[in-house]
C-alpha cells in the first residue's frame, strides 16, 4: 500500500552551520517543499531567503525543541488539516534553530497522536560547520546531541579547512550516519582523510547558557556600526557564537551574517526588514552590548 | 604588491560592503579614522589615515605601523597597546 503521509525533512545543524544557505539552494534546483522555519531570536531573517518555497511559515522567538515546541506541533496540526481539506502538500521542510536537538522534535512529532497519522518522517539531515565544527562538539552537548540524532551529515565550509579529525569524530559519534560535503549547497567531494587519523575523545560536559539578545538600531551610520561590530568579534568572538540581522547602508540593507570571529561577504536584501541585529551566545548581555554601542556612536 | 606599504592587493573586507562609491568608500574611510583616534587615545595609540596608503597606527613613544584591514588593525593595536582593544 502507497505511504500517502506527507514526507518531513528535519535539517538542523549548530548555529551558523550553513542550514539556510543549503536549503536555498535545494529550492532553487526545484525543490518546493512547505518549509518551516524556526529561529530561536525573536528576530527572523532566514524567511526572507527563503522565497522559493512552496509555502513558508515562521516559526520565531523559542526554540521548537523545548519552548517552541507547542507552537511546532500547533503548526505541523494545522498543515495537516489543510491538507486533508485538499491543499496541495506532499512534502515539508523544517529548518530548526541552531539551538535545537533534532532528536527531541522527533520524539515530539511521534509522541501526538494526529501528527503520528499525517506525516512521515523520512530523514534527519545535519549540517557541521568544517571551521568551526570541532570546536563546538568539543565544549557543547547540544553540538554532539545534534551529530548523534542526524541520517544524513554535511560538511560545509570545507575550503582551506583541515576536516581530518572532525570527520573521524563525527564518524565516531555517529557511524551509520551517511556522511558528505557541500560548498554552498551545491555537492562537492568529501576531503580525504588520512589513514590512522584519531577522533576527539576529550568532551565538555557543562554547556555554556547560550542566549540571545537583539540590538535595534535605529539610523546608525554603517562605518561606525561595521567598525564596532568588528573590534567586538576580534575580542569577545568565541563568546559570540552566531550575529545576524539587517542594517541599512548607502548601499541598500544588508543582511549580516558571523560565526563566532567569520563575517560571511554581506548581501543586500529587499529593503523591508527591521534595522536590527541580533546576538547569541553567552557571557555578555544586553546592557553591555547597548552600552558599548552607544559609547561608540555618539 | 603596493611599494609603499607592502602589503599584497586582497578581495574587499566584509565591512566594505554597504559602500558602493568611492566617494562612499572615502568618507566611510576618514569617518573610521576619526572614531579609531577616539577609542584608541584611552590606549596610548593614535591612528591616522591619510586616504591612500592606509590607516597608520603610533604610540606616543613614536612607534608606528601600518595597518592592512580591519583584522590587521585590532591585532596590531593590541600589540602595540600591550593589551586587547574590548570595546565593551
Amino acid at each position: 500500500m502507497t505511504d500517502t503521509r506527507i514526507a518531513l525533512t528535519i535539517l538542523g545543524g549548530y548555529l551558523g552551520s550553513g542550514k539556510t544557505t543549503w536549503l536555498r539552494h535545494q529550492l532553487h534546483t526545484g525543490a518546493r517543499p512547505h518549509v518551516i522555519v524556526n529561529e530561536a531570536a525573536e528576530m527572523p531573517v532566514d524567511d526572507l531567503l527563503l522565497q522559493g518555497a512552496g509555502g513558508l511559515t515562521v516559526l520565531a522567538g523559542g526554540c521548537a525543541c523545548c519552548t517552541g515546541q507547542p507552537a511546532l506541533i500547533r503548526t505541523l496540526r494545522q498543515l495537516c488539516d489543510q491538507r486533508s481539506a485538499g491543499a496541495q502538500l506532499s512534502e515539508i521542510t523544517l529548518e530548526t534553530s541552531g539551538l535545537a536537538d533534532p532528536g527531541a522534535i522527533v520524539s515530539a512529532i511521534q509522541s501526538d497522536p494526529i501528527l503520528t497519522h499525517h506525516l512521515r518522517l523520512t530523514r534527519i539531515i545535519v549540517m557541521v560547520d568544517s571551521i568551526h565544527g570541532l570546536a563546538q562538539l568539543a565544549s557543547d552537548p547540544l553540538g554532539r546531541a545534534q551529530i548523534s540524532a542526524a541520517d544524513q551529515l554535511i560538511l560545509t565550509k570545507t575550503d582551506g579547512t583541515d576536516t581530518a579529525q572532525l570527520q573521524a569524530t563525527l564518524r565516531h559519534l555517529n557511524p551509520a550516519a551517511l556522511l558528505s560535503a557541500t560548498a554552498f549547497g551545491s555537492p562537492i567531494a568529501l576531503p580525504a582523510i588520512p589513514a590512522g587519523t584519531s577522533p576527539l575523545t576529550e568532551f565538555g560536559t557543562e554547556a555554556p547558557q547560550i542566549t540571545a539578545t537583539k540590538l535595534t538600531l535605529p539610523d546608525i551610520d554603517w562605518a561606525a556600526l561595521s567598525l564596532w561590530l568588528s573590534a567586538l568579534l576580534h575580542v569577545h568572538g568565541d563568546k559570540l557564537v552566531r550575529v545576524k540581522g539587517t542594517v541599512q547602508t548607502p548601499a541598500g540593507r544588508l543582511l549580516i551574517q558571523a560565526v563566532r570571529r567569520t563575517v560571511q561577504p554581506p548581501e543586500i536584501l529587499p529593503d523591508h526588514a527591521e534595522n536590527a541585529l541580533v546576538f547569541i551566545g553567552h557571557g555578555i548581555s544586553h546592557t553591555q552590548l547597548t552600552a558599548s554601542l552607544a559609547r561608540f556612536t555618539h | 604588491m603596493c611599494n609603499a606599504c607592502g602589503f599584497p592587493a586582497r578581495p574587499g573586507h566584509w565591512t566594505d560592503a554597504g559602500l558602493t562609491t568611492p566617494h562612499d568608500r572615502l568618507r566611510a574611510r576618514f569617518s573610521r579614522a576619526a572614531l579609531l583616534q577616539r577609542l584608541l587615545k584611552p590606549y596610548g595609540l593614535t591612528a591616522h589615515d591619510d586616504g591612500l596608503t592606509g590607516l597608520r597606527l603610533s604610540t606616543l613613544s613614536g612607534a608606528s605601523v601600518m595597518v592592512d584591514g580591519l583584522d590587521d588593525l585590532w591585532t596590531k593595536a593590541a600589540t602595540l597597546a600591550g593589551r586587547p582593544i574590548d570595546v565593551l
